[in-house]
């Protein structure tokens, strides 16, 4: 017996198709907002963290697993497009498709042995292998990576007229691609396949036991997680020009792992705000910190510490994310309907 | 349909279950009944797939299942309701249904009608996150999963433990429609649940079966069914 869903409940009924163009109203809506208030060449860069955040809330929020090595299919995609603009040709889009296929076969086969192991074992060995990726492209691979010096590479125009080195056209093709992988993981997770996949959140051998190979879908998961977040990866490449080290470091994980908890595991929504909550701390920080040492002339500690303080008070007062906590004090305003 | 021949099983190195030996036919709806620890829940994990045997058989139509994962005895008809009530609680009570349908090749409109049938409350319950149900609906929404698709042999725990007397009717009820179309194995506390539903009654007592009684009806009124524990 095989997981073979109803025609039907892959469709999208038109209710559901009105609330996914809201959805991806709003988002655009708010990029265009975020565009306004912080600098547009920033822009670019907050949509490709919110790609890699959407892609670990997939992993981690919906299926339950905690990688801490998820940057290194973020760094395959960036290394895979930077490696074929430099060695191939200059076309950006044969570059994308290097890096996803790169991290994807990567994902795939890393997948069968990552997937064998849970919890602690799982973030670990995933770190493990991040680690020698970061390692690979530091010393081995130097010849190629130019290891710590990093590698230029500069892609054609898309289409001939559409320079991504321009920041508001690399905004708009960025922000259109987070928009087509918010539509894509919302269509995803509403699916059976998401009904699933939070079922093995939940218990994996209960879901066993209804006749799923569970391990097949986990790692269909994961390679789509793995591969969205090269995504993430190949975008950096085209819209920076330049690949160093840093973007495969297994440090990148913690943002990654701070966003999903700010704003709420589990939920796309979450994801996002928590990415965007994330991102607002960690950029505005660095200014406020000295200004405010100025103003009250006295000498504060640097501004990493303060990251990590209101990081880690984020985290404590809200246990379910931003998301979940807002979620969840709605839900108690409501006169008690539950089942009697 | 299903024998259990001298099975031994257990967690790790402890053994629990000493040889053990049952049976149960087609459509037959037997018991199993004993003082907790007795390895009740044990021997249905085993059965399950959930805990490996130490050994011994299990047959299941002829063919043995030992060392078949979960969900390849699933995909044979097994169906097990664990004795936690444990829904997916985030899920939907439609989607907790929707998600066994499919596991079992059964579209989800047949499944429901059923579940329904089953316990028509669950239609009011439809989008109510699973995790909000009272107990007692839990084990209703655990059992009407369990029938997606087509069940061979049902393995239920303690399907009415620390539930409502009024709740157990319901439950009662449930059962008593199942009787003959499905087999079942029921660990089961409540023993005048059992008198009423057995066909067969197998008395567990430290890890082993103690008495088989193919004929429940024989002891009702003369001899309790107490005696036995």
């Amino acid at each position: 017996m095989t997981f073979m869903p109803e025609r039907a409940a892959f469709s999208v009924q038109p209710a559901a198709r009105g609330a996914l163009l809201r959805e991806i109203a709003l988002l655009a809506a708010g990029l265009l907002l975020l565009a306004l208030v912080i600098r547009v060449h920033w822009m670019a860069d907050f949509a490709v963290f919110f790609i890699l955040v959407l892609s670990f809330d997939l992993l981690y929020g919906y299926m339950g697993h905690l990688s801490f090595g998820h940057m290194l299919y973020f760094g395959a995609g960036a290394y895979g497009a930077a490696l074929w603009l430099v060695y191939g040709n200059a076309s950006a889009w044969a570059a994308l498709a290097v890096g996803l296929a790169a991290a994807a076969g990567m994902a795939a086969l890393l997948g069968g042995v990552v997937l064998r192991t849970r919890g602690a074992s799982f973030a670990l060995i995933n770190m493990a292998f991040n680690e020698i990726g970061h390692f690979l492209v530091q010393s081995p691979l130097a010849a190629y990576t130019l290891g710590e010096d990093g590698l230029s590479c500069t892609a054609d125009p898309l289409f001939g007229a559409i320079s991504l080195y321009e920041d508001r056209w690399a905004f708009a093709f960025c922000g259109a691609v987070l928009l087509a992988v918010y539509a894509l993981l919302r269509l995803l997770t509403r699916s059976p396949f998401g009904l699933l996949v939070r079922s093995i959140r939940e218990n994996e051998s209960r879901v066993r036991f209804l006749g799923y190979d569970t391990f097949r879908f986990k790692w269909i998961a994961f390679v789509i997680a793995s591969t969205i977040a090269a995504l993430a990866g190949g975008l950096f490449t085209l819209v920076q020009g330049f690949v160093s080290p840093r973007v495969i470091s297994p440090f990148g994980n913690v943002d990654v792992i701070f966003a999903v908890l700010i704003g709420g595991a589990g939920s796309l929504a979450g994801a996002l705000i928590g990415a965007a909550a994330f991102l607002a701390i960690k950029n505005f920080l660095p200014v406020i910190i000295p200004e405010l040492s100025r103003l009250l002339d006295v000498k504060l500690p640097q501004w990493e510490l303060w990251l990590g303080v209101v990081l880690l008070l984020i985290v404590f007062s809200l246990r379910g994310g931003i998301v979940g906590t807002v979620q969840a004090r709605l839900r108690n305003r409501k006169p008690a309907g539950e089942a009697q | 349909m299903l024998e259990v021949a001298r099975l031994e099983a257990g967690y790790g190195s402890a053994r629990v279950l000493h040889d053990v030996s049952l049976t149960v036919a087609p459509g037959e709806m037997v018991f199993v009944v004993g003082r907790n620890g007795a390895g009740k829940t044990t021997l249905l994990r085993t059965i399950a797939g959930l805990l490996p045997s130490a050994a011994g058989e299990i047959r299941f139509e002829g063919r043995s299942v030992a060392g078949l994962a979960p969900e390849k005895r699933a995909r044979l008809g097994f169906r097990y309701v664990n004795q936690e009530k444990r829904v997916f609680s985030p899920l939907s009570v439609r989607s907790n249904i929707e998600l066994a349908a499919h596991g079992a090749g059964e579209p989800f409109d047949s499944a429901w009608r059923r579940a329904v049938a089953l316990y028509p409350k669950l239609d009011e319950f439809r989008e109510l996150p699973a995790g909000r149900l009272s107990g007692g609906q839990r084990e209703i929404l655990l059992i009407a999963r369990a029938l997606a698709g087509q069940p061979r042999l049902l393995l239920i725990d303690e399907p009415t433990e620390g539930l409502a007397a009024i709740v157990i009717e319901d439950i009662f009820r449930i059962l008593e429609r199942m009787r003959q179309s499905v087999a079942a194995i029921i660990v089961e506390q409540n023993l005048a649940i059992v008198r009423r539903l057995a066909d067969r009654i197998y008395v567990m007592k430290e890890g082993r079966v103690v008495h088989e009684i193919a004929d429940p009806r024989k002891i009702a009124g003369a001899e309790p069914l107490e005696c036995f524990l």
